[in-house]
């Protein structure tokens, strides 16, 4: 060996001893039994949060606040019913190609010609590419909260699913791959086991060194099983669906506790065309007779956190319309009696039906407690346990709709256009959202005029009203608002998930890994 | 050897006909299930029109016997239709999930016998004395707590307090290992990797003996019940005046003989552990195709249901066809009556 070489040598193995050797940063996370990976179909929790991170969407929400602010788009400009977008020219797919008006416009049309997942937000608009970074969405009429509900337009790369598909809309290929914009791409999706995201190199946001290098989303854990995971430092994010006493245990052992709220609410819906809830007196009465404080400590995690706060009127707080947060719900016995006195049946002839599903154990206990509140009344009910299946068939008819159905509803894309419309307007009745069969022509103008109205006061004006209307005729008890909990390893630092002021305000947006900080 | 090949073929001719019957006899408990699959597929928020336009592609819009033609007309070709769970082909679905499933059974099944059977012969060969008893109560215990219930103690006592053993999955995250059989052990093994290997060992082995506890402890009742018969025959006696040592009379005269009833049972609790596998495979994440099953039919996937049960029906026909074999193989009784019969 020469001089030189042993000095080239030296100086190699020198070089590879001082640099500093960085360990693949990893975070797990878990979620329901399947994950939905074509952005089409998303509908659910987890389909959102493989959405939100493998496809980019032309606004998302502001954080911390209302409204919504450019992401692949730059700006906007809409005179009601036509909305034109110009776009980054700077954004390139996973693939490598250039993302342009016409992915958009593929993305809209494919959504629609698949129907399925939250294509309905989609189905009276047309768009057109009017150059590679312009692009017009044509309403068929005018419709506020459009830009709202382009959070749910994942952009798909067209050429890429093209060059690997035969079909159009290459339903098969994206079941299984990814092929947007987004911060991570799929490195392998098993829909009953797991799916792997790693950081993309080309994200045009740039993706921090903090954040995760890889992302293993598992699908349907059992609850002891995660309890372990996490416990043994090999799960980092449970999901929101363990049970509370399982948060409970995790927080004790020194699980920090992250939380998603101002999306939804859980709702007791009666059956408005059913004796005696047909009755505005008697729905009153027993929406005074719940003992709201109850249900809330109910589902209490411990004296900070809890999976809901009171509900302060129809509307979650945050969300226009919304009442002070302070102005709660209350149990108040002798309104119930007046309006039990005011009501046209006989409270002894009453038996009224209280269904729980299934699949949610949580719900069961909230009919006992309906039971011994409208006992308490001099009311008798049935509690009555449903499965989904069961429940969502018998809901398309009233006659077969219980007296008491319980929901968790969610506003898909956090506008409460979304939340409402579908459970109040009388063109929506007999959905899984709508067992009230509400049919009132006030809600009715309310709902439509926070559809068309021009601006956001006008819009916090239009569901002002119908807050109050909805109070004033009580179809729905209205439980408490909706805060997803979280628990989860020190490992990682979540700011959207953790800090009021970094917060989405929309279901699973609190996931995007860019956002999180890997601290091991 | 003509009498086993005739055996054979009767059995594959009744198989067949079971599963024509299981088919037909799922084919109609899944579409009396509560729920419409086009609606549960599609989600809560699909409109009337789309429901609509999903039944008519399903045929869920035509008679029951039309249905089934279709079905068996698409099974023909090997198109057991797209699964509305994942999404995918249910073919696909079971070629990726099936072997998870069978390598676990296996594994389990292999336990069963090795721990079940001489389990139950210790006892027989010491009734009465302290092996007995502890045997005994060891089934008891195992029998009683369904494989859920044993994956969730074990999970605690060797995952959780003890961190002796991985909690989920078939293998460390680290591994990436190239699919050929599917059966993660073997796959391991034809690519040389040692660590991967001994990874899918490690993994396999707590929800494998969860899933065996309630089979070893059958096992070892009836090899002990049956054994402890068999010592009363008279040529077992005869064996002890010769003299001959008791090991030698438990292994070589009074083992055989007990073992056939026992077959019969380990194949039926073999094939039933594809079916009890879910819980086990749901409390150690193991993406095997029981999970799945369980999962369609709460989703009520026409599809997929018929196409998880078909075959775990058909599993369950050849490992009972294998049993058979096998006793025949055992049994010259069962030889000569089948060749006597054809």
């Amino acid at each position: 060996m020469t001089r030189k070489t042993t000095l080239a040598t030296v100086l190699c193995v020198a070089s590879l001893l001082s640099t500093p050797i960085f360990a693949e940063t990893v975070l797990r996370i878990d979620e329901v039994a399947v994950g939905e990976l074509d952005p089409a179909k998303a509908s659910d929790y987890a389909d959102s949060i493989l959405m939100f991170n493998v496809y980019d969407t032309l606004v998302i929400p502001q954080q911390g606040g209302p409204g919504h602010v450019a992401h692949l788009a730059t700006s906007w400009e809409s005179d009601g019913a036509t909305y034109t977008f110009e776009l980054r020219d700077d954004v390139k797919f996973q693939s490598g190609n250039s993302m342009t008006a016409a992915d958009v416009v593929y993305s809209l049309e494919r959504m629609q010609a698949l129907g399925a997942g939250l294509s309905y937000l989609f189905t009276d608009v047309k768009a057109e590419a009017k150059s590679d970074t312009s692009v017009q969405f044509t309403l068929a009429q005018p419709y506020a909260p459009f830009v709202a509900s382009l959070v749910r337009l994942p952009i798909v790369d067209m050429a890429f699913v093209k060059a690997n598909s035969e079909s159009e809309w290459g339903e098969e290929f994206l079941s299984a791959n990814g092929a947007g914009t987004g911060a991570y791409g799929v490195k392998s999706h098993n829909p009953q086991e797991e799916t792997v995201m790693t950081k993309s190199d080309s994200y045009f946001l740039g993706v921090p060194d903090v954040a995760p290098d890889t992302v293993r989303l598992r699908y349907g854990l059992e609850a002891a099983t995660v309890r372990t995971l996490i416990s043994q430092g090999e799960h980092d994010i449970a999901s929101q669906w363990l049970p509370p006493e399982v948060i409970q245990a995790l927080a004790k052992d020194g699980a920090q506790l992250l939380t998603e709220s101002g999306t939804g609410a859980f709702y007791f819906k009666m059956n408005t065309t059913k004796a005696p809830l047909d009755d505005v007196n008697c729905r009153l009465a027993l929406s005074h007779a719940f003992d709201y404080g109850t249900a809330v400590q109910m589902i209490a995690i411990n004296d900070e956190v809890s999976a809901g706060s009171p509900a302060s009127g129809a509307i979650p707080v945050g969300m226009y319309g919304a009442n002070p947060a302070d102005a709660v719900m209350a149990r108040d016995m002798d309104k119930a009696k007046e309006y039990l006195d005011a009501c046209k049946y006989d409270a002894a002839d009453f038996n009224i039906e209280v269904s729980w599903i299934a699949e949610v154990p949580l719900e069961e206990r909230f009919a006992l407690l309906m039971q011994s509140n409208f006992t308490e009344l001099g009311i008798k009910s049935e509690i009555k346990k449903l499965p989904w299946a069961l429940f969502a068939e018998q809901v398309s008819k009233p006659e077969n709709t219980p007296h008491i159905s319980q929901l968790f509803v969610n506003a898909v894309t956090g506008d409460p256009d979304t939340l409402l419309y579908g459970m109040y307007h009388s063109s929506t009745p007999g959905t899984w959202q709508s067992p009230e069969y509400l049919s009132d022509a006030k809600v009715d103008e309310f709902l439509d005029a926070g559809r068309s109205a021009a601006d956001d006061a006008g819009r916090e004006e239009a569901y002002k009203a119908l807050n109050a209307r909805l109070m004033e005729i009580a179809p729905t008890i209205y439980g408490f608002d909706r805060q997803s909990v979280f628990a989860a390893s020190n490992r990682v630092k979540v700011p959207a998930l953790s800090d009021a002021s970094q917060a989405f305000g929309l279901d699973g947006m609190g996931f995007s890994f860019r956002l999180m900080e890997m601290t091991e | 050897m003509a009498s086993v090949i005739g055996l054979l073929f009767r059995r594959l001719l009744i198989s067949f006909i079971v599963l024509i019957g299981v088919s037909m006899l799922i084919f109609a408990i899944a579409r009396v299930i509560p729920g419409d699959p086009a609606r549960i597929a599609l989600g809560p928020n699909a409109k009337a029109e789309q429901i609509e336009q999903l039944r008519a592609e399903m045929h869920l819009d035509e008679s029951l016997p039309v249905q089934y033609a279709q079905f068996l007309s698409d099974l023909s070709r090997g198109d057991l239709g797209t699964s509305l769970y994942t999404n995918r082909p249910v073919t696909t679905d079971i070629v990726q999930f099936l072997p998870a499933t069978l390598e676990l059974v296996f594994l389990a099944g292999l336990i069963m016998v090795l721990v079940g059977l001489p389990l139950g012969i210790l006892a027989a060969r010491y009734q009465g004395r302290w092996p007995d008893h502890l045997v005994r109560i060891l089934a008891l215990l195992t029998v009683s707590a369904p494989g859920f219930v044993w994956a969730v103690i074990l999970m605690l006592l060797f995952a959780f307090y003890l961190p002796l053993f991985p909690i989920a999955g078939r293998i460390a995250d680290i591994h990436e290992v190239q699919r050929i059989t599917g059966f993660l052990i073997i796959d391991t093994l034809l690519a040389g990797n040692v660590a991967a290997f001994g990874s899918a060992i490690h993994h396999i082995i707590l929800p494998a003996v969860a899933l065996s506890l309630s089979g070893i402890g059958q096992a070892a009742r009836l090899t002990r019940a049956n054994m402890v018969e068999t010592y009363k025959k008279p040529y077992i006696e005869m064996a002890h005046a010769y003299g001959f040592f008791p090991n030698r009379i438990a292994r070589s005269y009074a083992f055989k003989p007990s073992l056939i009833p026992s077959l019969t049972i380990i194949g039926l609790d073999f094939a039933a552990m594809l079916g009890n596998a879910f819980l086990v495979e749901a409390v150690f994440a193991w993406p095997g195709l029981s999970r799945y099953g369980v999962a369609v039919i709460l989703r009520k996937d026409l599809n997929a249901i018929m196409g998880t049960v078909l075959i775990i029906a058909l599993t369950f026909l050849i490992v009972n066809i294998i049993v058979d074999l096998l006793i025949a193989f055992l049994n010259p009784r069962i030889r000569y009556s089948t060749r006597e019969a054809s």
